[in-house]
Order: C-alpha cells, then sequence, then structure tokens
C-alpha cells in the first residue's frame, strides 16, 4: 500500500557558514506533502523555499534532519538512485527557466528522456506530444531565444513533466514572468495536477498565484510559521 | 515504482556523438578557437613528417641526402604542447560557459560520469576537425616546399598508403592531445556542484 503522504521532512535543518557566521537557511522543518496535491510554499527571498527544494530533490545535504519520498529516506541513496531520483520521479521547473540554449524546445523536452534510457525516436514522439498538449505544437523547432518568456516557461513545464513525474517543484515558476503570463502558467500547473494527479509544490512571493492551491504553506526564517487549508476551487 | 527497484539512468555513446556534435555545431564561434589550435600544431607536425619522407625519396633517386634536423623536432613537440595548453584554455571558458547548463543537466537526472563523457566526446569531435584540416595544409605545405626545391617529380612518387598511414597517426595524436587537454575541464565540470551552478549568474 502507498501511503497517502508522498514527501515527509523530519526536523530538516541546513545551516551555511558564510564569512565566519553561521546562516540558517532551514531550522528544523516538518513537513507532510500528501500525494496529489497542489502545495504553494509562500515566504520572501531567502527564507528557504529554494534551500527546501534542493533538499527534497537530493541537490543537496541537510545539516540535520531526513527526506523521506514515497518511504524512502532518500540520504541512503547512493548517486545513481538520487539522479535516478531527479530523473523519473521529480519534475523541476526554475524561475529562470534554465533551457538548454543551443537545443529547439523539442529537444530540451526530449532531453531527460535520454537519461531516462528512452530510445530516441520514442522520448521525441513523447516530448512532441507534451509540447502540444501544453500548447506549443507550432513551436517545436524554435530555440528558447526565438521564445517569449511565457513560452520558455511552458517548455521548461513539459520537460518536468515529460518522465511522468510523480512530484514537480516549482522554484518561482512565475518570478520572471508579467502578472497575465504567471497566471497562465499557474493555471497551466494546476490543470497538470489535476488531469495527471501529479503532486506540485510551488514556491512563490507573490500571494497572488496562491490562488490554485490546496494547501499554503507559509515560511519564515527557515521554518514553518503557519500551514493554510484551503477549499478545492 | 519506487526508487529502489529501478535506477536505471543511461547516457549512451550515440547520445554523447549526437548532443556534441550539435554543440559543436551550434557553438561554432568557440569550436573554431579550439579546431585552429589543434590545426596549427597538427599542420606543422604533418608538414615535417612529410617532408621527411619527401627527402627519403630524393636520396633514393639518388639525389643529395637531406634531412629534418632533430632541432625541429623539437620545434614541433613545443607547437603541440602549445597547442594543447590553449585547448585546455578554451575548454575551461567553455565550462564557465555552460556553468548553468551543466546544472540543469544534473537536476534532470545526468550523472557527473556524463557530463565527463559528453566533454570528453566534444574535444574528439574538434580533434578529428582539427586534425583532418591540420593534415591537408601540411599536405599542400610540404608538396610545395620540397617541390619548389627537389622538383614535382619527387614528390608525386608519395605512396598512398605512406599517406594514409600518415593521416590515421595524425588523427590519433590529435585526439590524444585534445582528449589530455580536456581531462581537466570535463573533470571540473563534471564535478560541478548543482546547487552551485543553479546559483551562477553570467
Amino acid at each position: 500500500m502507498r501511503s497517502d503522504i508522498i514527501i515527509k521532512t523530519i526536523d530538516l535543518a541546513r545551516y551555511y557558514e558564510l564569512g565566519g557566521e553561521i546562516i540558517k537557511a532551514l531550522d528544523g522543518v516538518d513537513l507532510e506533502v500528501r500525494r496529489g496535491e497542489y502545495l504553494s510554499i509562500v515566504g520572501p527571498s531567502g527564507v528557504g523555499k529554494t534551500t527546501l527544494f534542493n533538499m527534497i530533490g537530493g541537490l543537496d545535504r541537510p545539516t540535520r534532519g531526513k527526506v523521506i519520498i514515497d518511504d524512502v529516506d532518500i540520504s541512503q541513496l547512493d548517486a545513481y538512485e538520487l539522479a535516478w531520483l531527479r530523473c523519473r520521479k521529480i519534475g523541476y521547473i526554475f524561475q529562470t527557466f534554465n533551457l538548454i540554449p543551443t537545443l529547439t524546445a523539442l529537444e530540451n523536452v526530449a532531453l531527460p528522456t535520454i537519461f531516462a534510457g528512452l530510445p530516441r525516436d520514442e522520448g521525441r514522439r513523447k516530448a512532441e506530444i507534451i509540447l502540444r498538449s501544453v500548447g506549443l505544437g507550432d513551436r517545436l523547432d524554435h530555440k528558447p531565444s526565438e521564445l517569449s518568456a511565457g513560452q520558455q516557461q511552458r517548455v521548461a513545464i513539459a520537460r518536468a513533466m515529460v518522465n511522468d513525474p510523480a512530484i514537480i517543484l516549482a522554484d518561482e515558476p512565475t518570478g520572471n514572468l508579467d502578472f497575465k503570463t504567471g497566471r497562465e502558467i499557474i493555471n497551466l500547473l494546476r490543470e497538470l495536477n489535476r488531469k495527471r494527479g501529479v503532486t506540485i509544490i510551488a514556491a512563490t512571493h507573490d500571494l497572488k498565484m496562491i490562488g490554485v492551491s490546496d494547501r499554503v504553506v507559509y515560511m519564515r526564517d527557515g521554518r514553518i510559521e503557519r500551514i493554510e487549508e484551503r477549499k478545492r476551487e | 515504482m519506487s526508487i529502489k527497484e529501478e535506477g536505471r539512468i543511461t547516457f549512451s555513446l550515440a547520445d554523447a556523438l549526437r548532443l556534441g556534435y550539435d554543440n559543436v555545431k551550434r557553438r561554432f564561434n568557440r569550436a573554431v578557437l579550439s579546431i585552429a589550435a589543434i590545426m596549427l600544431g597538427i599542420a606543422f607536425f604533418s608538414t615535417l613528417s612529410l617532408m621527411d619522407v619527401f627527402f627519403k625519396l630524393h636520396a633514393q633517386a639518388g639525389g643529395g641526402a637531406l634531412g629534418v634536423e632533430g632541432y625541429q623536432y623539437g620545434l614541433v613537440l613545443v607547437s603541440l604542447a602549445v597547442c594543447t595548453i590553449s585547448i585546455t584554455n578554451s575548454m575551461l571558458i567553455a565550462v564557465y560557459e555552460r556553468y548553468r547548463e551543466i546544472g540543469t543537466m544534473k537536476c534532470l537526472g545526468a550523472l557527473d560520469q556524463h557530463v565527463l563523457k559528453l566533454f570528453l566526446v566534444e574535444s574528439i569531435i574538434l580533434a578529428i576537425l582539427g586534425g583532418t584540416f591540420g593534415f591537408g595544409i601540411g599536405i599542400v605545405a610540404s608538396i610545395l616546399a620540397c617541390g619548389l626545391s627537389m622538383g614535382f617529380h619527387v614528390v608525386l612518387e608519395l605512396p598512398m598508403t605512406v599517406l594514409l598511414i600518415l593521416l590515421g597517426k595524425v588523427i590519433l595524436l590529435s585526439i590524444t592531445l585534445s582528449a589530455i587537454a580536456t581531462i581537466y575541464p570535463a573533470y571540473k565540470a563534471a564535478k560541478l556542484d548543482p546547487v552551485e551552478a543553479l546559483r551562477y549568474e553570467i
């Protein structure tokens, strides 16, 4: 039986040393993320949202505490297993899109399928289907520099989704977009969340972007201040 | 699917070749520098090697005994060393330019060894291009130099097998040099901390 909790953090902390001073980016976060929910994490920049995402994605090791994904403590995983986690289980969306500038939209989206071991044709076919589903069917062979910011973020969302991950981590996905485009992106994420059942965790400092959430986590100084339950729209 | 039961992350040589080739093609300005470095070193090397062959042909045909001097080989060694260092330099710049890209790839599931593979494959593509062009220049230069001094009838006797064997040596040499030159930059790229790389602003 799979539990309803897909991600659990226990007393998660990450301290950095900067110029002889200890910076507590995360300082004891206990969080349970439910399978299939849309969770927003809100707080000003520097509050530890990105650090939390890095921990959940296994990109960084905690100073203290644990991250448990599908009942597996990810500190027990080796480099291969962590790479697999990032490739197949988790999709990343960044504020700065981080598309590969030399690759076309289609190639960018197909990239994670290479690491996932999909045959080339199948990966490209899958990438094309998913790009069409985010409304970029006529932009397959465009380079990122030939796309608008909103379109680039759509490509990034398609790339995050292409290996059918269970979790999407979106770090300020609307931070570089105007309000209208930002709303479109958030609505797209919500649609994917509903249609495909993918768990979405979206960090934002913009309270206008939390309307679609099932729950909202408010963070302050590396800790969770409060968690707000919201009714499904 | 649980994390423990799966765990196959792949990046085949064919994938590396395709991505590497695209990169060389689409970042051609950067590639030209590396190709030029290899080309010049190899052009010098193949010119001298071919001249040596021509001198021997000339001697066999009853001409005077000429030869490539030892110090000239010394110069070739120096030029190959300089070419290796400049490839390292331009590869290091390429790694810095692609910090974010490398970080992103790691986020998408690339392992350290995949990044290493990609950079090494790219350097081999550059080596083959540079080596081939350099060899072409070497042929022209040596034919001109020897043809003008000893007569073109001598250089036209050059056996094809000698030329092909030399081409093989030249390609092998440029791949070796380029790979050696790229080990450090590629290792640096592979060991890049994705958290650090994604924070990096260009």
